[in-house]
Parts: structure tokens; sequence; C-alpha cells
């Protein structure tokens, strides 16, 4: 029964945490635009607006396909640890999570092709591409990150790095492996340079052109559910974790600096952005990497 | 039925079947249906046989003999229970076939082939039923679209054959028998040789399997090949390859054989050469998967990519790994056997595999998308498949040596797999309908039958891979290594426990939730496909409005001028070819005069020489 409980908080704490904070990042970017930007309360009421209106339906797959998009983002959600709630004990695998993320990945790739739109097809190429680019530098550095603390667990990984005090975080025992980590997460949550995938004035935002209604807000939801999965992996991983509280203010930090990069850069083209994951952060990765297995320093040497 | 009687039964039921096809060949083609469920049915038997030694045939001192063992069988049910699936596309494709007789035949004969690999005794039985496989299988691909395939495919089977053949003779003369486990306790002993004899005979299974650089011949006789032969190819005989890496790392147990050799990162360099190669295969067949139009190339170049997997996992020799690694077997011969059959189901109805040409078939062939989305998902590794099982343990071996360069090319090729597998799923099923497909049904039951079997075992070892990793396991045991634990639905490594159990649950109550939110919110009203949002253009045709070729044209872009193994093995048969016209010149010219030119040269060689001749 705890499980459920804390299953069912983890999931609410998500959704009113992740949605106030995408308000106020819509501040802050209004801010460093110079404008005066929406109250933070606003995506509330875009997600409830677009439940309550009317909607099409391309068929059975675009409808399937966003059910699986929200139900494997809900389901990968859980298995993160958040400060002290940790649901699974021992099962929030790295690889369990980034393979539960392709779930959701894959339901809104589906349903955005199923809509018969070229626009959502090559939003979807797009977003496959930019995939490939960012997950193997991330993966390669949690390599060195798993190898060092002999577990793939997120909350063993985190509690690892608490009994050392702040200078035991990943973050400062691998200064590498955070730089590639933070540009996979920009990556990964589709900020700009890396928003290639949505690119409203290109392809009319891509896999989301076809969505309106109870889809699109069903599809916010998601994002955001899936921006919850990925900060808070990256907080566990390389900033120690730590109580509910400081788990939540790291969070804001990291999530308000990459929108705060995010509103003063122009986009990558898709395939320059490949070239350029392929270039520094997996090289930073792979140096990284190769200095925990092979130096141990990082992991022993250091303090 | 006993094993030998088994093999017998169907390589005399494939001639009577050749006779039967001849007068009628929809009753042959039943009929190898029935002699393949029959041997799977036996097959799955003898489960729990071992070590019993059965002959098949004597002559003089040789005799061939067949012996039981638990990964013999591993092999062999998955082996069987492909050729039983795709056994029922077979009545639906005699129309479409040259020979329906001999197609039928060769079926069963290299059906009957690959039982004799996976149990032979000796070396000796294990090359002749590896040869009956080769040759039957290189019969069957030129009833396909092309004859050059056949070419390929046997030019690079010599390869591996060959110097399988040379080496167990070198065996043979060197230790006097051809017997499998005398012959690997002999090298054992002697890891001097050991290492020759490792690289001859694994050869053989590089070449089968499709490793780099012997990876080409698999798009050109899988693309080629007859549409339901494609998926034994694939999902089958590639594992044969698998059989022989396996006997050559685990059975002849390299990691403590070649212990005190050359170690790089933890591993005997031996065994670190196949990682890299298998690493190799792995970017290759990732990358030119991507490139492909054509559904069939694109499987098999993921074959290429899987194969790298197969090998890695072997080539780890250790508890998680190598336990990845046979199970990898299993799941990628369902996975690729149902994306084949579905692109065959595709074919039956609209005769194209390209992927330009097709689209929307979601509405018209459901239960062909339903098959091949769930094996994409288990071939991409996404839980609750069983393909994640497989990928998930070779991950954790890799990790726990800290093979950090051979683990970049593992998860490459993982989430590389998404863009390829991802690209027939949008361009053949998803999008809009072409119209000359507006009339196509889907394909008939017993079509649509075998798909749906290998679509629930997916699921079934998916959800509890603990079934198939007790009997792994077992094998890890019967080849001495640590055996992988399992507990119930839990998976236990040294990195972290895999609890399949949970995480469906999980994922179940989520899609729930999502379907409850679904259903709550107000009704959706259905659109038709073409009524899109368009920037205010007039489109009318579908076909221009569909997006497929060129799919990841600037991903493509970026590595279009790669070096290639192709063009070398070209040039080598340009040499060759050079070479034999040079030969047809002098010696079998049409002109006269190079016939009395050498007649000459005879006789005043003769008048030279005198009566030394």
């Amino acid at each position: 029964m705890s499980t459920f409980f804390k299953a069912t908080l983890l999931v609410l704490l998500a959704f009113f945490w992740q949605l106030t904070l995408a308000g106020i990042q819509r501040k802050v970017t209004a801010r460093i635009h110079r404008r005066v930007g929406s109250p933070w309360y606003q995506n509330f009421i875009d997600l409830f607006k677009t439940w309550s209106k009317s909607s099409i339906s391309h068929g059975f797959i675009y409808d399937f396909g966003v059910l699986m998009a929200l139900g494997g983002t809900i389901a990968t959600l859980i298995f993160v640890p958040a400060g002290h709630i940790v649901v699974f004990d021992k099962l929030d695998n790295f690889f369990v999570i980034v393979y539960l993320l392709a779930v959701g990945s894959l339901g809104m790739a589906m349903s955005a092709v199923g809509s018969g739109n070229p626009w959502a097809s090559i939003g979807v190429m797009r977003a496959l591409t930019q995939m490939l680019a960012y997950e193997i530098p991330y993966i390669m550095t949690v390599f060195g990150i798993i190898y060092a603390n002999k577990t793939a667990s997120i909350h063993a990984i985190a509690q690892a790095q608490q009994t050392m005090g702040i200078l035991g975080w990943n973050m400062f025992r691998m200064p590498l492996g955070v730089i590639v980590g933070f540009i996979s997460l920009m990556g990964m949550l589709g900020k700009k340079p890396y928003d290639a995938p949505i690119a409203p004035a290109e392809i009319a935002s891509g896999p989301l052109v076809e969505y309106g209604g109870k889809h699109l807000g069903m599809l916010m939801l998601q994002h955001e559910f899936a921006t919850f999965v990925e900060v808070g992996l990256f907080v566990n991983l390389f900033l120690g974790g730590g109580t509910l509280i400081a788990f939540l203010i790291k969070y804001f930090i990291v999530y308000i600096l990459a929108t705060m990069i995010a509103s003063v850069v122009a986009r990558f083209k898709i395939d320059q952005l490949v070239v350029f994951y392929y270039k520094v952060p997996l090289a930073l990765a792979l140096i990284q990497t190769a200095i925990v297995i092979f130096t141990g320093l990082g992991v022993s040497i250091w303090l | 039925m006993a094993l030998n009687t088994l093999i017998l039964f169907i390589l005399l039921g494939g001639l009577i079947t050749y006779f039967v096809s001849k007068i009628n060949s929809k009753t042959g083609a039943w009929l190898t249906v029935i002699i393949s469920l029959v041997s799977l049915f036996v097959i799955y038997s003898m489960k729990d046989s071992s070590g019993v030694i059965l002959n098949v045939f004597n002559y003089g001192n040789y005799s061939l003999n067949l012996v039981t063992s638990n990964y013999a069988w591993y092999f062999s049910i998955v082996m069987v229970l492909v050729y039983s699936m795709v056994s029922f596309f077979n009545p639906y494709w005699m129309e479409k076939v040259i020979h329906p007789a001999a197609y039928n035949l060769f079926y069963l004969l290299s059906l009957g082939g690959t039982l004799g690999v996976f149990y032979s005794k000796d070396f000796l039985t294990l090359f002749i039923f590896w040869e009956l496989v080769v040759w039957s299988s290189m019969f069957i691909i030129p009833l396909g679209k092309s004859r050059r395939a056949t070419v390929v495919y046997y030019g690079i089977s010599t390869i591996g054959s060959f110097s399988m053949l040379y080496a167990i003779l070198m065996l043979n003369v060197k230790y006097g028998t051809f017997d499998i486990q005398t012959n690997i306790q002999n090298m054992s002993n002697d890891p001097k040789f050991a290492v020759l004899f490792f690289f001859l005979i694994i050869m053989a299974g590089l070449t089968k399997l499709g490793i780099f650089p012997f990876y080409t011949w698999l798009p050109i006789a899988h693309g080629n090949a007859p549409h339901t032969f494609s998926p034994v190819l694939s999902g089958g005989l590639v594992k044969m390859g698998g059989f022989i890496a396996f006997l050559m790392t685990a059975v002849l147990p390299t990691s403590k054989v070649f212990a005190n050799h050359l170690n790089i990162l933890n591993n005997p360099y031996e065994n670190y050469i196949l990682m890299i190669l298998g690493a190799i295969s792995i970017i290759i067949g990732t990358l030119m998967a991507i490139k492909q139009d054509d559904a069939k190339k694109l499987i098999a170049y993921s074959t290429v990519s899987n194969s790298g997997y197969i090998l890695i996992g072997l080539a780890m020799v250790d508890q998680t790994g190598f336990a990845g690694g046979m199970m990898h077997v299993f799941n990628h011969a369902m996975a690729s056997a149902a994306m084949f059959l579905s692109f065959a189901a595709i074919a039956y109805r609209t005769g194209t595999t390209k992927i330009s040409e097709l689209g929307g078939l979601i509405k018209r062939m459901p239960v062909t998308f339903t098959a091949y989305l769930i094996a994409i998902i288990s071939l991409a590794g996404i839980p609750p498949m069983s393909g994640f099982a497989s990928k998930w343990l070779i991950y954790q071996g890799l990790i726990r040596k800290g093979n950090m360069f051979i683990a970049f090319a593992a998860f490459f090729g993982s989430v590389g797999s998404f863009m390829y597998v991802f690209r027939p799923l949008a361009g053949a099923f998803l999008g809009q309908l072409s119209p000359k497909h507006k009339e196509i049904k889907e394909v008939p039951f017993w079509m649509q039958l075998p798909m749906l079997v290998i679509s629930g075992l997916t699921i079934l070892y998916g959800v509890y891979p603990g079934l198939m990793l007790k009997y792994i396991a077992k094998i890890q045991e019967t080849v001495g290594l640590k055996a992988i634990e399992v507990e119930g639905f839990k998976i236990l490594t040294p990195n972290g426990m895999w609890d399949s159990w949970i995480v469906t649950l999980v994922f179940t109550i989520g899609f729930i939730i999502a379907t409850i939110l679904y259903f709550v919110l107000p009704k959706s009203k259905s659109v038709d496909l073409m009524d899109t949002y368009t920037s205010a253009e007039f489109i009318y045709d579908p076909d221009k409005y569909h997006y497929s070729s060129n799919y990841y044209a600037p991903f493509e872009r970026l590595y279009a001028k790669h070096p290639s193994v192709e063009k070398f093995y070209n040039a080598i048969a340009l040499r060759v070819n050079e070479l034999g016209q040079l030969i047809k010149t002098w010696f079998f010219n049409e002109n006269p005069a190079f016939t009395v030119f050498w007649i000459s040269i005879v006789i005043t060689a003769i008048f030279m020489w005198g009566d030394k001749i």
C-alpha cells in the first residue's frame, strides 16, 4: 500500500512542481527578452483549457500512440527517485528508466506519423536523429559512474555521493562528465539550441502539428513528466540527490539554468547538431570514462 | 522418435515432399508444415535429454554420431521454431517461386541439416551437415529475385567452410580424432595451438553470423531470397554461426584456456578481437540499415548489427554478458523472423517491399502491423519485450568489466536501432494510404497465425525472462561458467537487478491512467487522413503527401562518403575475373590460331625432349 501511496505522491509532485516551473520558465525567458511574460500558473490554465476543448482524431494509432506516450512516461516517472520518495528501491535501474522513457517517445512518434502529416514525420525523423546524438555521450558518461559505483541503481548512486559531503558529488568528482550531462540534458529537453524536432518556424511544430484539444493536452502533460524524469536523473546522477527539499532546489537551479541558456541562443540544424554532439560531448565523455576506468581518478583518489 | 530417426525422417520427408510437390505444389507445401511441426514437437520432447549418443551413418572406420546436450537443444528449438512458424507461409508462396518442388525439398533439407549441426558429436558430422545447410540454402536463394546473390552467399560461406575444414583436418592429423569433446580437451591442454584452431574454426561462425568483414552477403542474400526464406535465413541459419561461436568460446572455455595470454580490459586478446569485430558489425549494420529503402535489406543489416550483440555476449564468457548473448540468440531469431514475415505478408498483398512505395497499411493489415510493432519494440530493446532482457544483460556484463569501447558500439547500435526500425513502421504502415492499395485485405488466417505466435512468445519471455534464463543458467553450468541468478521474475546481477513483472505492472497502470484520462475528456471527432494541416496548400495526392523516401537524409549525408569493404571485394572479384578472361583467351579461344599455337608448342616440346617423354 505504501508503494501505491508513494507512487501517487511522486506523480502529483511531478505534476505540480514541473508545471509550476514550466510557468516560471516562461516568465524567465520573457524577462531575458525584455517582455513581461505570462503569470507562473499559465501552464495549468493551458493544460486544463486544452483538455476541455474539442479535438480531432486521425484513426486508431493516433489515439493509441498518445495513450502509450502518456502511460509510458507516467510509468517511467514512478521509477525515478526524488529525494526520500523512492518507490521501488533497487529497481530504479538507469537502463530501465532510459529505455522505459523510449516507450513514451515511441508512442508519440507513432501517433504523430499516424496523423499522416509529413511535417510530423520530418519532426519525428529529427527527434530520432537527435536522440542518437545526445544519448550516446550521456550513456557513456553514466557508464563511468555505474562502473565506479558498482551499481546501476539511481538511488544508490545518489546516496553514495551524499556520504562525502558537497565535494562528493559527481559534479565535482567528474567535472567533464557533468558538462556532457548538462549538454545532453538540454538536448533531451529539446531546449534551444537543440530544438530542431519542434522548430515551429520551419516545420510547423513538427510532431505536434496535427494535435489539438485533449490530445495536445495529454502530450503537453507527457512532455512535463518526461522533463521531470530527465532533470531528476541529472540531479540524482551528478548533484547527489539529497532530501526532498534539496532535490527540488537543485532541480530548480538546473532547469532555470537550462532555460536561461536556451533563451539567448539560436537553433542548430539537425546535421550540425549530430556533428557537434559527436565532436565535443562524446569526446569529453570518452575521456571522462577512460579516466574513471583506467586511473580510478574521480572515484577513490579524490579526497 | 529418437533424434537420428528424426533427422532421417526430415531428409526422407524432404524427398517425398519433392515428388508430391511435382504433382501438387500446395499439398507439398503443407507437407513441409507438417514435417516441421512434427520436428518441433519431437525436439521439444527431448528437453532434458543430455549425453545420449546416437548413430546416423557408418562407413568403414568412420561413423557419424550425434549427442544430445542442453545447449544443442536450446539452439535447435530456436531454429525449429523459426522453421515451423515460417513454413505456414510456404503454401501461399507456391505460385511465386520458380521451382516449388525444389523449394520444398531444400527447405526441409536445410532444417535437417541444422539439427545435425547442433547435435553433432564429432567435427566431421558437424561439417557434413553444415555443408548440407549451406548447399540447400544456396539453391533456394536464386528462386527469389537474383542469381548473383547466390554467388556472393556461397563465395563468402566458402571462406568459413574451408577454413573450418582445414582446422578440422589439422586437428585430426594432430590428435587422431574428430570427436569434439576430445579435441577440445586436447586443445585446452595446449593453448598455443588452440589459438590457431580457435581462429580457423570461428571463421566459419563469423561468416555465417555476418560479422565484419564478412557481412556483405547478408543484405544481398536476405534481400533477394524468396520472401518466405528470408526469415529462416536471418532468424535461423545465421544462428548456426552463433552456435560455432558458442562452441569455440564457451565449450572450449576461452576465458580459462587463454587466461594467461595478453589481457585487454579483462578479456584475453582472442576474445577481445571477436568483441571488436562484433562492435564494428554493430556500428556498420546500424549505419547501413538507416540508409536502406528496401525493407528486407534494412532488416538484413539489422541482423548484422544484432549478430554483433550475440558475438559480444558470447565472447565475454562471463555470468551476465554471456547469458545476455545466449538469450539474444532467441530474441533476435523471433524479432527478425517476425519482421521478415510481416514484410513477406506485405509483399504477398502488394508485391513490393520498398518502403517508399508503401504507406498507411495499418488500416488494411492490422495484424501484420501488430506483429511488426511488437517485433521492433523487442529488437530495439524496450521493456517489457524480451529484447530488453538480453540487451540489458549484455550492458551489465560490459559495464562490469569496464569495456567502454565495446559498450560505446553497443549503445550506439541500440539507440540507432530506434531509427532504422521506425522507418518501415512510418513509411509502410503509417501515414497516407496510397490509392492503389485501397482494396487490399489482411493476409489469410494461416499466415497471421505464425506472426501471432511469435509475438506472443516475445511478450511471454519479456514479461517472464526467467523462464528462459533458468535454462540458460543450466547451459552455463554445463560449460563451467557461473550461472545467471534468477528469482522468479527477478534477474539479479552484481550491478543491480531487473524485475520484469513490476515494470510490466507499472507500465500497465500508467497506460490505464492515460486511458481513463482519455475517456473522461470530451470525445474527439474522427477525420480523414488527408484532412490535415497543409499551410493552406490544396493537396489532393496521398502518394505525394506521404513522407517516406530519403527518410533520414540529413543524417545519411554525414556518412555518405564512407569507406566500404565491398569496394575491396569488388576489386578482388575484378582481378579474379581478369585472370579467368586471360585463361579463357589463351586456352579456350575460338580463334584457330591459338589452337595451332598450342599444338605446335606441344609438338615442339615432344621433339625437343625426344625419348624422355
